[in-house]
C-alpha cells in the first residue's frame, strides 16, 4: 500500500499563504523601493547636472566678464584711444600698439586684429593683414547695432584666412572725448578657450552631452565620447533655439530618453547645455536592484524555514488530536497524553480528553437505561392483564370469604380492592388528593391485618384540599419506607399523613414515631435534590435501600422540575418526610 | 461565495499596498517661486564727497524711491571719488557700453558732451517736457534756455530754478574779524586790499588748488576779468575761437595775483584741500556755489558767511545741473529715469519755494546766499560751460600751476589757452 505522506494541510496552506504573502511583499517592495530609488537617483543626477549646468553657465559668465573687462582696458589704453585722434600715430607708436594687443591679459587668443579709425591695421608680428582683406572679411557685421558692447561670435575665420569656424570677441572702440569714427577690435580665440570651461568640471561623465553654442544655434564646443542620436541632438538644439530668456534657460527637463538642461549667457547669447541619457541617469540602479532582490529572497527563505519550522510545532499537535478524532470509533476510551505546547491547543487536547470521559459515562448510563427499559417493558406485558378478570376474581374470593364469614379476609380483599383500583386509575398520573389518601388508607389497612393492627393511623386533609390534583402513589412508597425501617415494636406505633394548602404550595407530610431515621441517611436523602436525576439511584449502598424514596422523588422531580421541595424532618419522637409541590389550577 | 470574497480581499490587498508604501514615498515639490519683483531698477553712479563724506543728492534720490516704490528705485552705486574723477569715470563707462542710466556734471564736458548728442547717446527730452506742460511750467525759462541746444533739443534735463546754481565767495567771519575786517569787500580794490590786510595778520587769504580746471581760483579770475565790459562779453561767449585778448591776458595776471594768498599746497591739489584747508580755518575763503551749504559742518557754518564777488557778481550756468538719460537702456527703464528727473525739478522748485519763503528763518549763511541771489548781481556765465574741452581739461591742469608759481609767464598763458582752441578744433 502506497504509504501516504502525512503533511498538514494546515501546514501546507500556512506555508502556500506565507510564500505568497513574501512573494507579493516582495514585489511589492521590489517596485516601491526600484520607484522610490529611481526618483530619488533621478532628483540627486537631475539636480547634480543641473548645478554643474548652473556653475558652467558661471564660468561662461566669468570668461566673457573677463574678455568684457581685457578689451575695455583695451579700449581706454591711451595709444588706443590716441589712435583715433585726429592727428595719426608715428610708425614706431603704432608698432608699439600692435604689440600690446599681445601681452593683454588673456589667455587662448589666438589672433588679434585692431583696426583703428584711419584704416591702420594693428596684429601680431607675422600677420600681413590689410585694411582691404579686414574689410573684405566681413567681420564688422558682427558689430552692428552695438556701440561698444562686447560680443561673442562663433563664425569662419575669413579674417585671417584659416578659413576653419572659431570664437571671435569683438567691439567697437570709440574715442573718450571727442567725436570721431570708432575702431574695432576683434581676438579671435584658441578652442581651448572654451574647453576651459568643459575642463573645469571634472566629474563630467563621458556619456554625458555636453555643447556649448552661439545665438544661432551653431556648436561651437561639444564634449562626450558616446554621443547620443541625431535625433537627441537635434532635439536638443531644437529645444534649445525655442527656449527664450536668459540664465538657466532649461533646467531639469525629462525627455523621452534623457534630461536636459541648459544655461544661456545673457550678453553673449552663448547657451551652454547638458543633455544626461538615462543610461547615466541611472546607472547603478541594477546594482542596487539586484541587490534588493538578492536580500529579499534571503529575507523570503529564512521565512520560509522558520515557517516550516514553527508551523510544524503547532501542527504536530494539531496532527496527534486530528488523527485520535478520526481514530475513535465509540469503543475505546483511552485518553491521548496531555499536549504541552504552552498554546490553546493544550486547553483543546485536555477538554478533548474530558470529552471522551463524558462520552463513556453517557454510553454506559444509556446501556443501563435500555436495560432498565428493557424490564419495565417486559413488566409492562405482565401488567398487560385483564382488571376485570382481577376484579371478578376478586369478588368472588370475597363472596367465598363471605359464605364462610371470614371477616379478615373480607376486609383484605376489600381494601386490596381499592388499592388496585387507584394504582391502575385508567392509566392517569395526575389524580385528586382524596383518590389518592384513598389508595394510602387501603395500603395502611392492608399492613394492619398483615401486622395485626400494631399500628394507628391518621389523616389530616380538609374537604377542599381533597379536590387538589397531584401525582399519584407518592404517599404510599414513603408510608411503606415509615413502615419498614421505622416501625419498632412500640405499643404506640403511629403514623400521621398531613396534606395541606399553603399559598400556592401543596404540602404533603409523613410522619412517623418510630425509630428516627439516622443522620447520615437524613444527609443523603436531603441532598437527593442536589443531584443529577441519574445520580439519585447510587447515593444509597443497596439498590434496595431507598429505592422507594429515590423511585417517587425521581418522578416527582420529572413531574414537577425544580418547582418542588422534598426533605426528610429527623426528631427524637420520630421522622417526617415533607413534599412541597404546586398547586394545579 | 466564500472563495469569491477572498479573491476580492486578495485584490484589495494588492491594490491597497502599492498605494500605502507610495504614499508615503511621496515628496511635495518646493512652492513655486514668488513672482519676481515688478520695481523697474535705474542705475545711477553717484559720488561720496571725499572731503566731506557727504552723499550727493542722497535726499532726491531718497524720495524719489519713497514716493515711486514699486515701481522705480534708483539703484545708486556710490563711489567716492572727487568730480574730477567721477566725470573722467563717464568716458570710460561710455567707451565700455557701461554707463548709467542716469548720468550727472555731463555739461562740464563739452566736447563729450558734443560726443554724447552725436554718438546718440543720450535722450532728447524735449518731447517730454512739452508733451507735459506740469513738468514745463516748473523750469524757468533761463534754466529752460540754459539746457537748450540751438536746434531745441534739450539732452539735459533742467532743474526748475537758476537759484542754487550760483557760485560766490564763502568766508570766514572769525578770521575776518581777526583782521579787523567787519565787511566783505565789495569791489576788487578792496578785495586785494583785504587779502594784504589777512596776509599781514599771517591768515591765508583764499583756498586755492590748480587740478581738474582750478575752479576755485577760476571763479574768481573769471568774476574779476567779468568787471570789465568786454570781459562780461567774452564771457558770454560760446566756445571762444581765440583767447589771445585782453581780457584773458588780464585774467592770467589776476591768476596770478590769487595764487600769492593761497597754501603752499595748492599746487597740483584738487579742490578737496582747497575745501579741507577752508573748514579747518586755515584759510578765509574759498569760492563755491550753493551745495557747498549743507556740505559744511554744522558747528562751522555758524562762522561762515556767503558774499556775490566784489563788484556783486555771480557766477552761474543752470545747465550744468542738467542730468542726462543714457539711450541705450530699455524703453521702460527710460521712461523711469525720466519720470526721476521730472521729479528732480519739482523737488528742486519746491525747495526755492520753501527757502525763499521762509528765508527769515533760515541759517545766517542761507540768508546771505538769498540776500546775494535777491541782491540783482550780474550773472557771470560758468567757464566750465563756455570754454572747449582741451582747455578745461588739459590746458589749465597745466598751465595753473606753472603760471602760478611763474614758471610761465601770462603771456605764455594766454598762448596755451590759444593753442587749446587749435587742438580742439582739430578734434572736432
Amino acid at each position: 500500500m502506497k504509504k501516504q505522506k502525512t503533511r498538514s494541510g494546515i501546514q501546507r496552506k500556512y506555508i502556500k499563504y506565507t510564500v505568497a504573502l513574501l512573494l507579493l511583499a516582495l514585489l511589492l517592495s521590489c517596485g516601491g523601493v526600484s520607484w522610490v530609488v529611481q526618483k530619488n537617483q533621478e532628483t540627486v543626477m537631475m539636480d547634480t547636472y543641473n548645478t554643474m549646468c548652473e556653475n558652467l553657465g558661471a564660468s561662461l559668465d566669468l570668461l566673457y566678464e573677463k574678455t568684457d573687462e581685457v578689451t575695455a582696458d583695451c579700449i581706454t589704453y591711451d595709444s588706443v584711444q590716441k589712435s583715433l585722434r585726429s592727428s595719426a600715430m608715428s610708425g614706431t607708436q603704432r608698432s608699439a600698439l600692435s604689440k600690446y594687443f599681445a601681452y593683454i591679459n588673456l589667455d587662448d587668443v589666438a589672433e588679434y586684429c585692431y583696426v583703428d579709425n584711419k584704416k591702420n591695421v594693428y596684429t601680431k608680428s607675422y600677420s600681413k593683414l590689410t585694411f582691404h582683406a579686414f574689410r573684405e572679411s566681413g567681420m564688422e557685421q558682427f558689430l552692428k547695432g552695438s556701440y561698444a558692447t562686447t560680443k561673442w561670435f562663433w563664425t569662419e575665420d575669413t579674417l585671417f584666412g584659416t578659413g576653419q569656424e572659431a570664437l571671435f570677441v569683438g567691439r567697437y572702440v570709440h574715442n573718450m572725448d571727442y567725436v570721431h569714427e570708432p575702431g574695432m577690435l576683434f581676438l579671435k580665440m584658441d578652442p581651448a578657450f572654451l574647453q576651459e570651461i568643459a575642463g573645469s568640471e571634472k566629474n563630467l561623465d563621458p556619456g554625458v552631452l555636453m555643447q556649448i553654442t552661439d545665438a544661432d544655434g551653431a556648436v561651437c564646443f561639444q564634449s562626450g565620447t558616446k554621443t547620443e542620436s541625431k535625433n537627441t541632438l537635434s532635439y536638443v538644439q531644437e529645444r534649445i533655439s525655442a527656449a527664450k530668456g536668459t540664465g538657466m534657460i532649461i533646467s531639469r527637463e525629462k525627455t523621452g530618453n534623457g534630461m536636459l538642461c541648459a544655461y544661456r549667457q545673457k550678453d553673449s547669447g552663448m547657451t551652454i547645455s547638458i543633455f544626461v541619457p538615462d543610461f547615466v541617469l541611472y546607472a547603478g540602479m541594477g546594482k542596487i536592484l539586484t541587490v534588493l532582490v538578492m536580500i529579499f529572497l534571503l529575507v523570503m527563505l529564512f521565512a520560509v524555514i522558520l515557517s516550516v519550522y514553527f508551523s510544524k510545532r503547532l501542527s504536530l499537535p494539531i496532527q496527534k488530536i486530528s488523527k485520535k478524532m478520526a481514530g475513535f470509533h465509540g469503543n475505546d476510551y483511552t485518553r491521548m497524553e496531555e499536549l504541552h505546547t504552552r498554546t490553546e491547543l493544550d486547553q483543546i487536547g485536555h477538554s478533548y480528553n474530558e470529552m471522551l470521559g463524558n462520552i463513556e459515562q453517557l454510553v454506559t448510563e444509556v446501556k443501563s437505561q435500555e436495560k432498565e427499559l428493557r424490564t419495565v417493558e417486559v413488566n409492562m406485558l405482565l401488567n398487560q392483564m385483564n382488571p376485570h378478570f382481577l376484579y371478578n376474581t376478586l369478588d368472588t374470593i370475597y363472596m367465598l370469604a363471605r359464605i364462610n364469614k371470614e371477616e379478615t379476609t373480607m376486609r383484605m380483599i376489600q381494601a386490596l380492592s381499592k388499592y388496585l383500583r387507584l394504582s391502575l386509575s385508567k392509566g392517569e398520573e395526575i389524580v385528586t388528593v382524596a383518590d389518592e389518601l384513598e389508595n394510602v388508607k387501603s395500603y395502611m389497612e392492608i399492613q394492619q391485618i398483615r401486622n395485626a393492627d400494631l399500628f394507628r393511623y391518621e389523616i389530616h386533609c380538609d374537604e377542599e384540599t381533597q379536590q387538589e390534583r397531584m401525582l399519584k402513589l407518592i404517599l404510599q412508597p414513603l408510608v411503606e419506607n415509615a413502615i419498614k425501617y421505622g416501625f419498632d415494636s412500640q405499643e404506640h406505633y403511629r403514623i400521621e399523613i398531613t396534606i395541606r394548602r399553603e399559598k400556592e404550595e401543596l404540602v404533603l407530610s409523613v410522619y412517623n414515631s418510630g425509630t428516627p431515621i439516622t443522620p447520615d441517611a437524613c444527609e443523603k436523602i436531603n441532598g437527593l435534590m442536589q443531584l443529577p436525576i441519574a445520580d439519585m439511584k447510587n447515593s444509597f449502598q443497596s439498590r434496595k435501600n431507598g429505592y422507594g424514596i429515590v423511585n417517587v422523588l425521581t418522578r416527582l422531580r420529572l413531574t414537577y422540575e425544580d418547582q418542588l421541595s422534598f426533605y426528610v424532618i429527623s426528631k427524637e419522637d420520630g421522622t417526617t418526610f415533607v413534599i412541597r409541590i404546586p398547586r394545579q389550577v | 461565495m466564500k472563495k469569491r470574497q477572498s479573491q476580492i480581499a486578495y485584490m484589495l490587498l494588492c491594490i491597497l499596498l502599492p498605494v500605502l508604501l507610495l504614499t508615503g514615498c511621496g515628496q511635495k515639490q518646493p512652492e513655486e517661486m514668488a513672482q519676481a519683483d515688478e520695481t523697474v531698477e535705474i542705475p545711477m553712479i553717484l559720488t561720496v564727497s571725499p572731503s566731506s563724506g557727504k552723499k550727493s543728492e542722497q535726499d532726491v534720490v531718497d524720495a524719489f524711491n519713497t514716493a515711486y516704490q514699486g515701481k522705480y528705485h534708483i539703484a545708486v552705486e556710490w563711489i567716492m571719488e572727487t568730480e574730477e574723477e567721477y566725470r573722467q569715470n563717464l568716458k570710460r563707462l561710455n567707451v565700455t557700453d557701461k554707463l548709467p542710466a542716469v548720468i550727472t556734471d555731463l555739461r562740464m564736458l563739452p566736447s563729450y558732451y558734443r560726443l554724447m548728442i552725436e554718438d546718440h547717446r543720450i535722450v532728447d527730452l524735449a518731447p517730454y517736457i512739452e508733451a507735459d506742460p506740469e513738468w514745463k511750467q516748473m523750469i524757468e525759462p533761463v534754466v529752460l534756455d540754459g539746457c537748450s541746444e540751438p536746434d531745441g533739443s534739450v539732452y539735459l534735463s533742467p532743474i526748475s530754478t537758476a537759484a542754487f546754481s550760483c557760485s560766490g565767495i564763502f568766508w570766514n567771519e572769525e578770521l575776518f574779524a581777526q583782521a579787523g575786517i567787519e565787511e566783505f569787500p565789495q569791489t576788487w580794490e578792496e578785495f586785494w586790499s583785504c587779502c594784504e590786510k589777512l596776509q599781514a595778520k599771517a591768515i591765508t587769504p583764499l583756498g586755492l588748488h590748480t587740478e581738474g580746471t582750478g575752479w576755485s581760483a577760476m571763479l574768481l579770475a573769471t568774476a574779476e576779468m567779468a568787471d570789465s565790459e568786454e570781459g562780461a562779453a567774452f564771457m558770454n561767449e560760446l566756445y571762444p575761437s581765440s583767447y589771445q585778448n585782453d581780457c584773458i591776458y588780464h585774467m592770467a595776471d589776476t591768476l596770478q595775483r590769487l595764487y600769492k594768498y593761497t597754501t603752499k599746497d595748492a599746487m597740483n591739489a584738487d579742490f578737496d584741500v582747497a575745501y579741507n584747508n577752508f573748514v579747518a580755518g586755515k584759510v578765509a575763503m574759498v569760492a563755491n556755489g550753493y551745495w557747498m551749504i549743507d556740505q559744511l559742518p554744522e558747528e562751522f557754518r555758524e562762522k561762515v558767511r556767503f558774499s556775490p564777488f566784489p563788484g556783486n557778481k555771480l557766477v552761474s550756468s543752470p545747465e550744468t545741473f542738467g542730468w542726462a538719460v543714457v539711450d541705450s537702456y530699455s524703453e521702460e527703464v527710460k521712461q523711469g529715469a525720466i519720470e526721476f528727473l521730472k521729479f528732480r525739478t519739482a523737488e528742486n522748485q519746491k525747495l526755492k519755494e520753501e527757502l525763499f519763503a521762509r528765508d527769515t528763518d533760515a541759517s545766517r549763511l542761507l540768508q546771505d546766499y538769498i540776500r546775494a541771489y535777491r541782491g540783482q548781481p550780474q550773472i557771470v556765465p560758468n567757464y566750465q560751460v563756455k570754454w572747449n574741452s582741451v582747455l578745461q581739461e588739459r590746458t589749465l591742469g597745466e598751465a595753473l600751476p606753472a603760471l602760478a608759481q611763474k614758471k610761465i609767464t601770462q603771456a605764455d598763458f594766454v598762448r596755451m589757452l590759444g593753442e587749446s582752441v587749435t587742438e580742439s578744433k582739430k578734434e572736432e
